[in-house]
């Protein structure tokens, strides 16, 4: 009886190790998991699920969406991901805002952990009620540089990524406005049409149907380039009227999704492919336009670099903020003005 | 889009559904499986609608819905069973119906208060729906009045009012266990600022107490040990009573209907805020106005009527600015929110423009999401019943099990259970010196929301308390709390005497018999 369970034990062993060394080469074998940190129906949930779906028909395997929200900043899912074999069978559907989790205490790694494929975000906007008179971002600012700190502006909770467009704004307009947190977006829109504050930052895909339903008057892209909008007209970059915007802007939502950094650079290559190849689909086209995102396809390196130049911005805010459990140097994240 | 279009539209998407098998099965188990969720301590209507919407993504949206809402309007009905039946309440927004449910079925009439509850559920949704299709721009505007100032005030009344009805001698007991929980809401950071306050460097305490561990060890633990004390069952009873719809009471009942469901909707609307203290303000306006306020708290089939038929009318309520405005009125319409994202619909000002005919489907399974919610109630109720008939020695077990579950099945922490423990112990001794629990939960709830508004409409008006008394909403929530608190002053009937006799409306007041 010993004997078979040795012969059976050393076979078990011997196709682990033969199926080790060969399971890069044959990956994908079987169904993918992508553990996103959000809950569903969030933002980061419905972009992994498009572009799972479409990556899957590339890799020729399921690709599964589930959900692992909680902990602090999408800690919960990026620990469990993190303790998984680097394999690529299972990946992390995540966004900018979980780079802030190490500095908050949610968990001890930083972001070079992963190797990220970014599909994009929505672009910031700075919008006004549609009653206000204010009818330029230029008038604006003008009226708020005679009287610092007179205007109040909202835009999502302190160290959400619409607060450092906020911030971002008044390093480069000079422009003091007074900042008012509110628990997200919705309610930080919701005031400027009470009439609370004035102005509001927030994503375009979270503004455009109050935006069409006369609810809120547009005044500035936080982006490079202008945006169309049906129904509404032309929205100007603030970049025209504001050069030196462009030292500190965008700040971009950088929506998608990461496999261990530590895994078979095949493996990664083969997802890369599938991802570019997916992010090129009618499908995704078309959905990133009728919901008002801007697709990235950055991956490896460039999203790494993307995801680093977060990462910094975020600790460092959420640290002067005093929002931050862990000092960022400790860490080893350096400041954003130390990266190249 | 004209009355008679938007009837046709109605009624083919009812039949549509109904004609599909798959659809009525989804229905009817949505339905069951959110009263499972509301009835069950610790698991809640927001928790059950998270977790729906991943399981819906392979739907078209009509499914998805059906099953979203069904579980909605179930978890919201089904929190009423461990109310009336072991006096702790399965979602916070029944808390309120335990004041009369839990004695009523102390008295052998358990089965006749499932059976108000039941219907009133029904009436209530039915009646937030149509207020949902004929007001919802009218309603939305109201909502749009809401700052934080007023944010604050409505805060304080939940806490207050639910402090004042509550309380079995003295009033300002209610206030204080009203002012304990308020207390231990602000534990943890500081929602602007993240300032640590109270948590004595303990990570756990970071994010604040949680309310689902809260709620089930002041609820539950008391009751339990209760029990033990007196070697007795949690409600023991031989005889249950009808279960079938009493039409006499309810329509005895109707002002009390009409205006608790109005209270619902209004408070539904109200971004942020919804059921959980929905059903506490119209059990304390219908006491208030009642002829016979005494006798609630005995088991009074006009609070159960007012607290269920309010927090199912806000569920009409919370959807009105989440579809008119992309605002959810309440926690579990943010889940919804994040639902329909899911199946590419934007909820805003431009749905009623881009797909007219998407809030007359949504009003056509939601009436058909609480027939179902009405039909299970009406077999279920029948059957829960029974669960007082097992013997203590394996119910007492039974139910600290799901106290403990409850509690750590959010967020899996363990911390959450020595919190629940703690609670429980403190809440015990505070019964037994007579304080109400009620107004200790609520004010944990509420809470964070008084905190934050209060000092973020002070940032706004840059440290001035002049908007209070400036802003029309504002001024009549203060009004209200004001006139509450007076009259519960020891020498407020001498007052009143003296008024009345001042003003010369003697007669007035005897016709009215006061």
């Amino acid at each position: 009886m010993r004997k078979v369970i040795k012969s059976l034990a050393l076979g078990v062993l011997a196709t682990s190790i033969s199926t080790g060394a060969l399971a890069a080469d044959r990956y994908p074998e079987r169904d993918i998991t992508n553990v996103v940190v959000w809950s569903a129906g969030g933002g980061t949930d419905v972009v992994n699920r498009m572009i799972s779906a479409e990556m899957a028909k590339f890799l020729d395997v399921n690709i599964n969406v589930t959900n692992r929200p909680g902990g602090v900043a999408g800690s919960l899912g990026m620990s469990y991901v993190h303790r998984k074999r680097a394999d690529g069978y299972t990946l992390v559907g995540l966004s900018e805002s979980v780079v802030g989790s190490a500095v908050q205490g949610g968990w001890n790694q930083k972001m070079d952990v992963w190797y990220p494929f970014i599909v994009g975000g929505s672009p910031d906007l700075i919008s006004v009620s549609a009653k206000s008179k204010y009818n330029t971002l230029e008038e604006l600012i003008a009226d708020v540089k005679k009287n610092p700190r007179s205007i109040k502006a909202s835009a999502g909770g302190a160290g959400s990524i619409h607060h450092l467009n906020l911030l971002a704004l008044m390093n480069g307009t000079g422009a003091e406005f007074n900042y008012i947190p509110y628990p997200g977006s919705a309610p930080a829109q919701t005031a400027v049409m009470t009439g609370e504050v004035e102005l509001v930052i927030t994503s375009l895909a979270e503004q455009q149907q109050l935006i069409k339903g006369g609810n809120l008057k547009p005044l500035a892209m936080l982006v490079a380039n202008d945006q169309e909008l049906e129904g509404f007209g032309t929205i100007p970059s603030a970049f025209k009227a504001y050069p030196s915007l462009e030292k500190y802007l965008p700040i971009m939502q950088a929506i998608g999704l990461a496999v261990r950094q530590d895994a078979p650079d095949n493996v990664k290559q083969k997802l890369t492919t599938a991802f570019q190849k997916a992010i090129a689909t009618p499908t995704i086209q078309k959905w990133a336009q009728d919901n008002f995102y801007v697709l990235s396809g950055l991956t490896g390196a460039a999203a790494s670099k993307e995801f680093a130049f977060l990462e910094s911005l975020f600790s460092w805010t959420l640290h002067d903020l005093g929002a931050a459990k862990v000092i960022p140097s400790k860490l080893g994240i350096p400041k954003p003005s130390e990266l190249n | 889009m004209d009355i008679l279009a938007s009837f046709s539209v109605f009624g083919s998407t009812l039949l549509t559904l109904l004609s599909s098998p798959t659809n009525l099965i989804i229905l009817l188990g949505a339905s069951f499986a959110g009263i499972i969720f509301g009835a069950l301590p610790g698991l809640t209507a927001t928790l059950g609608v998270a977790l729906l919407t991943t399981l819906t993504y392979g739907m078209d949206v009509n499914t998805a819905l059906i099953a979203l809402l069904g579980l909605y309007v179930g978890a919201i009905y089904g929190g009423s069973y461990p109310s009336i039946l072991i006096n702790i309440p399965g979602t916070a927004a029944a808390a309120a119906t335990a004041l009369d449910g839990y004695p009523l079925a102390c008295k052998g009439e358990g089965g006749r208060a499932l059976g108000l509850t039941t219907t009133a559920s029904l009436i209530g949704t039915l009646l937030g729906i149509l207020v949902l299709v004929i007001a919802s721009p009218t309603v939305a505007r109201m909502a749009l009045e809401f700052t934080s100032f007023e944010f604050f005030l409505l805060a304080l009344f939940g806490i207050l009012i639910s402090g004042t009805i509550t309380s079995s001698d003295l009033v300002v007991k209610g206030w204080i266990a009203g002012l304990i929980g308020l207390a231990v809401s602000t534990i943890g950071r500081d929602p602007l600022q993240f300032f640590p306050r109270f948590t004595f460097d303990m990570p756990d305490l970071d994010q604040g107490l949680e309310v689902v561990p809260v709620l089930i060890g002041a609820f539950g633990i008391p009751q339990v040990i209760k029990a033990l004390r007196n070697k007795e069952s949690l409600g023991a009873m031989q005889q249950f009573g009808r279960i079938l719809p009493e039409w006499r009471t309810l329509f005895k009942n109707r002002n009390n209907i009409a205006r608790s469901s109005m209270i619902g909707i209004g408070i539904g609307s109200v971004p942020g805020i919804g059921e959980d203290i929905a059903g506490w303000v119209s059990y304390g306006t219908t006491k208030n106005t009642s002829k016979h306020p005494e006798t609630f708290g005995t088991g009074e089939p006009e609070g159960i009527i007012a607290s269920e038929t309010a927090n199912n009318a806000s569920i009409g309520g919370a959807l009105i600015p989440l579809l008119t405005l992309g605002i959810p009125g309440s926690p579990p319409a943010a889940m919804l929110l994040g639902a329909l994202m899911l199946h590419g619909i934007t909820p805003g000002p431009m749905v009623v423009v881009e797909t007219p005919d998407f809030l007359i489907e949504v009003t056509a399974i939601l009436v058909l999401c609480s027939f179902a919610m009405w039909i299970n109630g009406m077999f279920l109720a029948k059957q829960v019943v029974k669960v007082l008939r097992i013997p203590a020695a394996i119910f007492l077990p039974v139910v600290t099990l799901m106290c403990i579950l409850g509690s750590y099945a959010l967020g899996l922490n363990i911390f959450n259970l020595y919190m629940m423990m703690l609670v429980g112990i403190v809440a015990y001794f505070l019964n037994e010196m007579k304080y109400p629990i009620s107004p200790l939960v609520i004010g944990v709830i509420l809470g964070p929301m008084a905190d934050e508004n209060l000092r973020r409409a002070l940032m706004v008006s840059e440290g001035s308390f002049m908007p209070f008394i400036e802003r029309p909403v504002s001024i009549f929530l203060l009004s209200v709390i004001i006139l509450i608190m007076m009259t519960k002053l020891p020498k407020y009937p001498k007052y009143k005497a003296a008024l009345v006799k001042l003003l010369g409306l003697n007669r007035l007041f005897k016709a009215k018999g006061e």
